[in-house]
């Protein structure tokens, strides 16, 4: 009983968290490459060398940072990856912890994602970083409603909170087809909590690097690992909302939900390599104008449904 | 049980980010002062990034607050929507197109503008 409710779930979220990390870091490798970016000898060995380089380099340290958030908030950023994954169902009997509540615990998990990375910018006391976080608080508080309004409208159905009966309601059609506006808004929410691509507001080139702009060796290290465990997270939750996780012909149920997850990586991936970053000024307005009521029209969408 | 394995996941998980920055920067000495000096392009610091910041979008908060509360509403009654039919449709449509008359009205006196 503890191996199968406790060893067996931890070592499968450490696993999937780290193994999808590391692919996070091949795959938007190889996608530069394919767009004529500067690429590295190996996509294989690229990010290892990296997060080596990273591991061994001088941490740096700003003149009088407030030292327990700047160390904490990368590892809690991981934490917050580890426990998204952890409500993700691979198949209905092989679920990290099956909640009752696990949709809302994920909304939970977004809502503190703004938090840390706040943490993260705030703490360092340099000016940059903080405008960084301040910018990213504006996009965090924008995209969570967005969010929310999706991932009801995937509960109605499935007449629960739990992602294992989300899937199961999905048996006869995928929410993919049946909520069409839900994935697509639903990825603007992943791109908005990793700082992805089109989103990363945070940790922009125009900040110098934002809230990571005066974060060097191992904490660097942790802060890039945890983004992309977020990413890595979030493509399970995404998947397992929209694309019908484990379900699927042939194949065993945690395959489907591992290759659906890969899908909805290279997704993201793509779109941020090839989507220009939006403008902070616009953003709030677009998010509050424009995607707010289209979710909204997806929520009404999806109860009309569901009672058809 | 799945609390309890969800507490251990967190503890593990940022334990692992503690440590993995904890173990190789023991030994590493600190930076000397004027390369912890904050960057800003080659100026100095006149005071703490902390000192005053001014939130431009905070009446865009305010309206999160509505919209936050009406989600505690939202959980279960999206439990009890497919037994509850067209009431429930009814119910939740009023509510939010309350509280999107407050978008619309926040839109019009542009607090979602950064200025």
């Amino acid at each position: 009983m503890i191996v199968s409710e406790l060893i067996l779930p931890v070592l499968l979220v450490t696993f999937v968290l780290v193994l999808g990390a590391y692919l996070v870091a091949v795959l938007d490798e190889a996608i530069a490459g394919a767009l004529g970016m500067p690429r590295a000898t190996s996509v294989w060995t690229a990010p290892l060398t990296q997060g080596a380089w990273l591991l061994t380099q001088q941490a740096n340290a700003t003149e009088a940072p407030d030292w327990r958030a700047w160390r904490l908030a990368p590892a809690l950023y991981l934490a917050l990856a580890a426990i998204g994954l952890a409500v993700v169902p691979f198949s209905p009997t092989l679920i990290p912890t099956d909640l009752v509540t696990s949709v809302v615990l994920w909304g939970s998990v977004e809502a503190l994602a703004t938090v840390v990375i706040f943490l993260h910018g705030w703490s360092a006391n340099t000016l940059l970083a903080l405008i960084g976080a301040y910018r990213y608080v504006a996009l965090g508080l924008s995209y969570i409603l967005i969010s929310m309004f999706v991932l009801i409208g995937v509960a109605l159905p499935a007449e629960s909170l739990q992602f294992s009966q989300v899937v199961a309601s999905q048996e006869g059609l995928w929410n993919v087809i049946r909520q069409p506006l839900g994935l697509p808004l639903f990825l603007i929410v992943g791109l908005g909590m990793t700082f992805w691509g089109p989103l990363n507001l945070a940790d922009s080139r125009d900040l110098a690097g934002g809230t990571a702009s005066a974060v060097s060796g191992p904490p660097r290290l942790v802060w890039n690992l945890a983004r992309a465990a977020m990413l890595v997270a979030f493509s399970g939750a995404a998947a397992s909302a929209f694309l019908g996780g484990w379900l699927g012909p042939w194949l065993p149920g945690p395959v489907w939900m591992l290759l659906k997850m890969l899908a909805v990586l290279a997704v993201l991936l793509l779109i941020g390599r090839l989507v220009p970053r939006v403008q902070p000024e616009r953003c709030v307005t677009l998010m509050w104008v424009v995607f707010l009521p289209l979710s909204f029209v997806d929520l009404i969408w999806a109860g009309v449904e569901a009672l058809l | 049980m799945e609390l309890l394995t969800l507490f251990f996941i967190v503890l593990i998980a940022a334990g692992l980010g503690l440590l993995i920055q904890w173990l190789p920067m023991r030994h590493q000495p600190m930076p000397t002062y004027p390369q912890r000096a904050p960057f800003l392009g080659g100026g100095l610091p006149e005071t703490h990034a902390w000192n005053r910041y001014h939130v431009r979008y905070y009446p865009m908060t305010l309206l999160l607050i509505a919209f936050e509360m009406e989600m505690m509403f939202m959980y279960p009654w999206a439990v009890v929507f497919v037994e509850q039919g067209m009431k429930a449709v009814m119910e939740m449509g009023m509510f939010l197109a309350i509280l999107s008359v407050g978008i619309v009205y926040g839109w019009r006196e542009g607090v979602f503008k950064w200025q």
